[in-house]
């Protein structure tokens, strides 16, 4: 099985979306015979001509990105909009996203993820599902043996689609899980991605004290 | 009230005509109206490295354009996005100056009505409203998918959507809905 990958990250190879696809992959590439080829389309733009020949040839194409403002990043839906002239140009392509976001609800990727659903109709694809994943900025604050969890999921994740074709609904449930906190998430969750990411993020680079800044005035 | 204009047209166009339409009522209604082509500022899209959270509070690295984008949101009552719908969706134009206003807000996370939101940076946020062009692909459900995200978009910007209009509806009622509360 051969799967081709977009990663629209505009972190590239240095972002989490690449971090969990990396474990995605190598589920994937268990399977003898499986290849994967995958393209950093923020490198490309603005004519993503790699990305369009890729998008012609793929028997399967995973498009993977971060959520930002509650979208695609802007990088990505240039992306999308060099696509257009290839609607109905590959009516066989498999065609699936990834949408992680740094929040840690699942929920709020939903709604990018309706959009991307529709695309695949829009460009004459069979939509092959979502994968979903909230909690994604705190990756680098949560504890070692949570992050684990995520990491062996998403290996997980590649390794049956590596040999069936399909993403596992049970194990997209799983990862999708929290799809909402609840009222005690919410209160123990907050406080501690304030204070160890944020904080903890702007005390290393001393300027805590600056957090509230006001550059444009009032 | 101070009227924002964020034209997300690719190029001169009818869109440019509405909206020079729509403007000119809302100034004869006694508002001011400022306009942003996009199309003729130069910023680089987000690269999501935070720095302007966690490095230089408020500000984003990237010396361009983003600078006026941030100001001028911040410093009108409504900001108007207006944009052709292409493959389903605003303008990558507007989408890039959208990733860009983030210094605005502040990393720190909150409940609101039960979910996690950013927290406010400023004071005060203006109301974002959405005028879109219907390409020949654009249908119902788009308009639909578009004004979900946007409204959601709208909480994380400190902000509420106040309409979601199309560019085919006379310019009048484009400007009173603008103007009205």
């Amino acid at each position: 099985m051969r799967l081709s990958i977009i990663n629209g990250s505009p972190r590239a190879t240095t972002g989490n979306t690449e971090k969990l696809l990396g474990h995605f992959i190598k589920g994937f590439l268990e399977k003898d015979g499986n290849s994967v080829e995958v393209l950093h389309s923020i490198k490309h733009r603005p004519d993503f001509i790699k990305e369009k020949e890729m998008f012609r040839d793929a028997e399967r194409l995973l498009i993977a990105f971060p959520l930002y403002i509650d979208a695609m990043p802007g990088s990505v839906k240039e992306l999308f909009e060099s696509f257009e002239p290839l609607k109905g140009e590959n009516t066989g392509l498999k065609l699936m996203f990834m949408v992680q976001c740094g929040f840690p609800e699942t929920h709020h990727t939903r709604f990018v993820a309706r959009y991307c659903e529709k695309l695949a109709r829009r460009l004459e694809c069979e939509f092959c599902g979502s994968i979903c994943k909230g909690g994604c900025e705190g990756l680098t604050v949560q504890p070692p043996a949570l992050v684990d969890k995520v990491f062996s999921r998403f290996h997980d994740l590649g390794a049956v689609y590596g040999e069936t074709g399909e993403l596992d609904p049970v194990i997209l449930g799983k990862l999708a899980h929290p799809e909402h906190l609840t009222a005690d998430n919410l209160k123990q969750v907050i406080p501690m991605v304030n204070a160890f990411l944020w904080d903890g993020w702007m005390k290393k680079n001393n300027v805590l004290e600056k957090s509230f800044d006001k550059p444009y005035g009032d | 009230m101070k009227v924002l204009f964020i034209n997300g047209s690719g190029n001169a166009s009818e869109l440019d005509a509405y909206m020079a339409t729509v403007m000119g009522l809302v100034s004869k209604a006694g508002h001011e109206a400022k306009e942003l082509v996009l199309r003729d500022m130069n910023y680089s899209p987000c690269r999501g490295c935070f720095n302007c959270w966690v490095k230089t509070p408020g500000l984003c690295v990237f010396k361009d354009d983003g600078d006026i984008l941030c100001r001028e949101f911040l410093s009108c009552d409504l900001a108007v996005i207006t944009s052709p719908v292409i493959m389903g969706y605003p303008a990558a134009l507007v989408k890039n100056a959208l990733d860009r206003i983030i210094p605005l807000i502040h990393p720190h996370l909150e409940d609101v009505g039960g979910e996690v939101h950013h927290v406010k940076r400023y004071k005060k946020y203006p109301a974002i409203a959405l005028m879109l062009e219907k390409a020949g692909d654009t249908d119902d459900e788009d308009i639909e998918i578009i004004s979900e995200i946007f409204q959601r978009a709208a909480i994380n910007l400190q902000s509420w959507l106040k309409f979601v209009m199309l560019t085919g509806s006379p310019a009048e009622e484009a400007s009173h809905a603008i103007v009205n509360n």
